[in-house]
């Protein structure tokens, strides 16, 4: 047995703390080695392809500094953000009136479950058509993305509620709404955060994608307008920027789902 | 003394499924009554419809054949629509698995009977307390369910019935799945709030000793479908040693007649 091991066995935390500071550690070399990979590829690639790393850190400090990011980041939040509460708001109600209309709901299920699998993204150039060229068509496509993963949650979730909890409910008094809003609510709310985690992602990334198309303003429409002046730079700084968007709306919604969620014994989604 | 409760040719059957020969009848002629103030043992094979006798007095499910009487109340047949489950919070159910509410801690789900029926106010909420208290699980109010001993949640879901004080408990083998000495620990308890308060209790087992420990009286169900095979006063004074009460004269010739009815 070497010296290693024998601390190892000694003292479990110094363990932990080393295995801690060796995965820091990796994952710092890990990130070096990603930019240097992207660097070597700008080299080789030229920069009309893949912009240099250095250049687009100056980019982002330039128009951190100029108020242009804030604008354009305000302007995918703000439109991701309301196509997100309508999305939310008729997946989460839906399902609740369907409860009560069992009939109803065995006739329209499966047209439900066909329209799950049109091509959202294929209806852009309708919406378009439809409904002009400000902020509607980019709500309607990222609404009917939210609209879908929050309504097949919860669907499901109602269903999956155990029947036993709700007689419990019943037989100590309990009224239907009492019942609707005490116990089905919060059964749901695993499932609810499920589709959720599915859902706010999308709706940044079809922001994203209605910009391209719409709009003179927004990340996206940063991304694509670099692209068209030849500024792959510009492109690239907005991919960083809608990247780190994500993550940053993602982490919230991890931070809310273990608040909410903590009588739940083990967290079953994993963590992003 | 009148009853409180009564069960006439009770007969229960599910709903046949489409293309399926007519389920089997799981009840059929079952008659009872419960007193006042009675506490009431029912033993029968597992699989015997007990749970679904409880069910039906609880409405949350219906009869098919026969009449549930609790004083002036009859319970509708045949029609789902119009049970009331629980009767007014006149009828609590302690069920065989304890249902307590994944999300709220061990004295939230006291307190929920409480907060449906809006009577949450400081008299309650003491009563609560020495509830909690009286089961031992001081110290664990604010724990949730899943951080609790199968036992701890059994005593949550008993004190959960008995903080609103309906008239009526039904208990559904509330003790089946726990060890020889928390289901002791329990029986004792049990035993002890019914001293205190003396609640009309029909509770079901199938555990002969327990029945005979625990009841007035006993009734035993025949196999399915069920009905009552025969009817036992246990005349053993109270307060009764839960622990020593398997050497006593009367417990043994009782559990033998008992022993020689159940199938």
């Amino acid at each position: 047995m070497n010296a290693a091991t024998d601390t190892f066995a000694a003292d479990d935390a110094a363990a932990a703390r080393n295995r801690k500071i060796i995965i820091r550690g990796g994952q710092v070399a890990v990130a070096v080695a990603l930019i240097w990979i992207w660097k070597i590829g700008a080299d080789t690639a030229g920069e009309l392809f893949v912009a240099d790393p250095f250049k687009v850190w100056d980019r982002l400090i330039k128009i951190a500094m100029s108020g242009e990011l804030w604008m354009h980041t305000y302007e995918t939040l703000r439109i991701s953000f309301i196509g997100f509460v309508i999305g939310c708001f008729f997946g989460v109600l839906m399902p609740f009136v369907l409860r009560r209309l069992p009939r109803l709901t065995d006739a329209i299920e499966p047209y439900i479950m066909a329209s799950v699998g049109v091509p959202k993204y294929a209806l852009i150039p309708l919406f378009i058509l439809w409904f002009g060229i400000k902020d509607a068509p980019k709500l309607w496509l990222i609404g009917l993305l939210v609209f879908y993963p929050v309504f097949i949650a919860i669907f499901a979730g109602i269903r999956g509620v155990d029947g036993r909890l709700i007689n419990m409910a019943r037989v100590v008094g309990a009224s239907e709404t009492r019942i609707s809003r005490e116990v089905i609510w919060n059964a749901l709310l695993p499932f609810f955060f499920s589709g959720l985690k599915i859902a706010l992602p999308r709706a940044v990334s079809a922001a994203i994608i209605g910009e391209f198309l719409v709009g003179n303003k927004g990340i996206g429409y940063y991304i694509e307008h670099s692209r068209q002046q030849m500024d792959v730079t510009g492109a690239f700084t907005g991919i960083i920027v809608a990247t780190a968007l994500v993550l940053i709306v993602n982490s919230a919604l991890v931070y809310i789902d273990k608040r909410v969620n903590a009588w739940r014994p083990t967290d079953r989604h994993m963590a992003v | 003394m009148s009853a409180l409760l009564e069960v006439r040719g009770l007969a229960k059957r599910f709903a046949t499924r489409a293309g399926r020969e007519q389920s089997p009848w799981i009840i059929q002629g079952l008659s009872f009554s419960v007193n006042e103030g009675e506490f009431l043992t029912i033993i029968g094979p597992s699989g015997g419809g007990k749970t679904t006798l409880l069910n039906m007095i609880a409405q949350i499910d219906c009869a098919t054949d026969g009449e549930i009487r609790f004083q002036s109340n009859v319970a509708p047949v045949n029609d789902m629509k119009s049970l009331k489950p629980g009767l007014d919070c006149q009828i609590g159910y302690v069920t065989q698995e304890d249902n307590l509410l994944p999300w709220r801690t061990c004295l939230d789900n006291v307190l929920f009977p409480l907060q449906v029926q809006g009577k949450l106010n400081d008299e309650t909420k003491a009563r609560a307390q020495s509830l909690i208290r009286a089961v031992g699980l001081a110290g664990w109010e604010n724990h949730y369910p899943h951080e609790l001993s199968g036992g701890m949640r059994k005593r949550t879901s008993l004190i959960r019935t008995l903080v609103y004080d309906p008239p009526v408990i039904l208990m559904d083998e509330p003790f089946g799945a726990l060890d020889a000495q928390t289901r002791l620990q329990l029986q004792d308890d049990l035993m002890r709030l019914w001293n205190l308060g003396k609640k009309t209790i029909v509770f079901i087992t199938h555990d002969i000793s327990e029945a005979i420990a625990l009841g007035d009286r006993t009734i035993v169900l025949t196999r399915q479908p069920s009905a009552v095979a025969g009817e036992h006063a246990i005349t053993i004074p109270r307060p009764r040693d839960i622990r020593g009460i398997m050497t006593h004269p009367e417990f043994i010739e009782l559990y033998n007649r008992i022993r020689a009815q159940v199938q």
